[in-house]
């Protein structure tokens, strides 16, 4: 397993345009407000690519196939929710968010309840959630640069780690709004064109079937090398060659395993025989193609509750996106309402788009890198394809590309986190807001994450991202939609809501994090908490605030009008257009 | 900054009134008709997929062409159903809502000049 000799060069290409791109925009940022929220100055398109390069994050980038290659079509619902997570901010927060005049979630929180405690609160939970989807940006990094130079893990997280950090304490939301919209547009690129020499090798092979009776199988005499210690179940016994450590016991040549399970150890190297049935990694099943192409036909990642796992994930997607703290400040680069609903809609197509791809890539992986589903790494799959699957020159040229791509996808999304966690930092925690201050949490906001990251290594990218969405639909959520929709909403009832969300969501988050598997309802119930954590927070909300109704604010109608009156009415702090 | 030359002054009565308005409470009831029922059949045509892919598998499983069942057609079209929506949305609002806001904001305007 590793990569283009042309995969390096491609990343440093990718990171140096970044920092220059960033250099450039800096010439442009002079104010804190400049800095924040680009003065609301860009137009619709160049608005749309920067968000959705901004969204597309390692999740997105090799999480998606990587659950693809796994699981099969269930899968579909993390790009589905996280497109449809636009939809439900449209419709029910952007405009009325972007007329209360509110920066940033807390500011919103204090200006619609006018509690000073609730503001620390939401600054709490942006910045967790902000970390909690910083974290696989990092891992994916370091996962991209171990695959394809063998370079130890830590390494690429620490490199993503500390551009991000100096360009955006350098650079500042303007000179972001130019890189991310450079972003997408990489990214896009770098999917899409090795996919599509994959399908035309995939074609001229006779369109090798991919949903038929058979588990995946090597196609041709495959070597693999562990790089984790790993258990495998053999499904039917099986005559290979390995150099290592195998069962606890050294071995240096050929070997029969029993069916069953099989430890190896760390550095094993082993040799596959052509049209030998690929053993998956333990907890794995082994899919046959018809199962694995069919929706739900395995129960994914949560086979004992399907249904409750796929709804949770739905939940989260779609309630999720309207809190986290990089998607929301984008829409203040609106000019008006007329240009954040084109922005939305430019986005939505952006992002159907470029999922297409990662899809292929899932399921083209099963034919030609199989070997991923014996360590589980399936992430990997998008950097490893091209080589696998073209070969040669072209392929490896094509794998470099890719590389770009996901380092494109990691840069981005970091930098929009680290934008928003910055922001709120350095105006709430760490001074007042200046530019000053912005720089110094910029580094703070960096540095935590980067620490964390270089600990764990086991997680599926797309599992962490999750669970941040999961927390985001659990607190920012119901905050947001009562606090604009419901006139009843207290400062006490809001708190007891995010509070209770946040503790029930980030809980089921560490356990699932650093606790390992949990079988059955408590597994699903901790692996995917949207599903409850959701309603609870609502209903707490809903029902402390009846309770106090005696605190709503007093001058709630006049609040109401200022976020649903029409920005053409030019009433309040928002901009007129 | 130039927001703060461009904006309206209002006193509290003014907003009452803009707030009482048969046009403010239209506008907010047109909003609500449309946004209201579109996420309901949008959350069910997600949840129906669900339910369709446990209980309708053989369904699901009908190969459409070569590889590509009906449950891979059926999930890439909730792409396009989700942009669909999206796209009513924005014609919604830019014919039905955004030219009552201007009307209000006329008679804002024409009250405040009086």
């Amino acid at each position: 397993m590793s990569g283009s000799p042309y995969a390096l060069p491609a990343i440093i290409v990718v990171t140096v345009a970044t920092i220059g791109i960033g250099a450039y925009g800096l010439r442009f940022s002079r104010t804190t407000s400049d800095f924040l929220v680009a003065s609301r100055s860009i137009s619709p398109g160049w608005n749309a690519s920067a968000i959705s390069g901004e969204y597309l994050s390692a999740a997105s980038f090799l999480g998606v196939a990587g659950l693809v290659m796994k699981y099969g079509a269930d899968m579909l619902w993390y790009p589905v929710g996280f497109a449809a997570g636009y939809l439900a901010l449209l419709l029910f927060v952007a405009a009325p968010l972007r007329r209360s005049g509110a920066f940033t979630l807390p500011d919103f929180a204090e200006a619609r309840l006018g509690s000073r405690t609730l503001r620390r609160w939401s600054v709490f939970f942006v910045v967790v959630i902000g970390w909690l989807y910083l974290l696989p940006q990092l891992q994916g990094a370091g996962l991209t640069l171990r695959t394809l130079t063998g370079a130890p893990y830590w390494v690429g997280a620490v490199v993503v780690g500390v551009v991000v950090t100096v360009n955006v304490a350098n650079g500042g939301m303007r000179s972001i709004t130019f890189v991310q919209a450079f972003q997408y547009w990489l990214k896009l690129t770098a999917i899409a064109i090795p996919a599509i020499f994959a399908l035309i090798v995939w074609q001229s092979g006779g369109f090798a079937d991919l949903s038929g009776a058979q588990s995946p199988t090597f196609d041709e005499q495959t070597e693999v090398r562990v790089d984790t210690a790993v258990t495998v179940v053999v499904a039917e016994s099986l005559t290979l060659s390995a150099d290592g450590n195998v069962d606890g016991g050294d071995i240096d040549g050929p070997a029969t395993w029993g069916a069953g399970e099989h430890q190896i150890a760390a550095g094993t190297v082993l040799v596959f025989p052509d049209g030998a049935a690929v053993p998956h990694v333990s907890g794995l099943p082994a899919l046959s193609g018809q199962t694995w192409a069919t929706p739900l036909g395995s129960g994914g990642a949560s086979p004992d509750h399907p249904i409750f796992a796929t709804y949770s994930l739905i939940l989260a997607t779609f309630l999720g996106t309207m809190g986290l703290p990089h998607v929301l400040v984008r829409f203040y680069t609106n000019p008006d309402g007329r240009a954040a609903r084109r922005t939305t809609l430019i986005v939505l197509a952006l992002l159907g788009v470029f999922y297409l791809f990662p899809t292929l890539y899932g399921a083209l992986g099963r034919l030609y890198t199989p070997q991923l589903l014996i360590t589980g790494q399936t992430d990997a799959v998008v950097l490893l394809l091209p080589g696998a699957a073209i070969g040669g020159l072209l392929g490896q040229l094509l794998g470099a590309l890719v590389a770009a791509g996901a380092f494109a996808a990691f840069l981005s999304t970091a930098s929009g986190l680290l934008v928003s966690v910055s922001g709120v930092l350095s105006t709430d925690v760490m001074g007042r807001g200046t530019v000053r201050d912005f720089r110094r949490a910029a580094t703070v906001a960096g540095v935590v994450p980067l620490v964390v990251a270089a600990q764990i290594d086991r997680l599926d990218v797309s599992q962490v991202v999750g669970l941040a969405f999961a927390v985001a639909a659990s607190t920012f959520c119901p905050l947001l939609v009562l606090g604009i929709w419901w006139r009843g909403l207290t400062d006490i009832g809001a708190l007891a809501g995010v509070l209770a969300g946040g503790a029930l969501s980030l809980s089921a988050v560490l356990i699932t994090v650093l606790g390992g598997e949990l079988d059955g309802w408590p597994g699903v119930l901790l692996a995917q908490p949207a599903a409850w954590t959701v309603p609870v927070a609502f209903a707490v909300m809903v029902v402390v605030s009846r309770a106090t109704a005696s605190r709503v604010p007093p001058n709630i109608g006049r609040t109401m009008l200022l976020l649903h009156a029409p920005e053409s009415l030019g009433l309040g702090r928002g901009t007129p257009d | 900054m130039t927001e703060q030359a461009e904006r309206l002054t209002l006193t509290p009565e003014q907003y009452v009134e803009a707030q009482n308005s048969p046009e403010f409470t239209e506008l907010r009831r047109r909003f609500r008709r449309f946004a209201f029922p579109m996420t309901v059949v949008f959350l069910s045509w997600y949840l129906l997929y669900v339910l369709l892919s446990t209980y309708a598998s053989d369904f699901m499983s009908t190969e459409v062409f070569g590889n590509v069942n009906l449950g891979i057609v059926l999930g890439l079209l909730q792409f396009v159903s989700t942009f669909l929506i999206t796209t009513l949305y924005v014609r919604h609002a830019n014919k039905n809502t955004d030219p009552i806001a201007d009307k209000i904001r006329d008679e804002l305007e024409g009250g405040q000049n009086a």
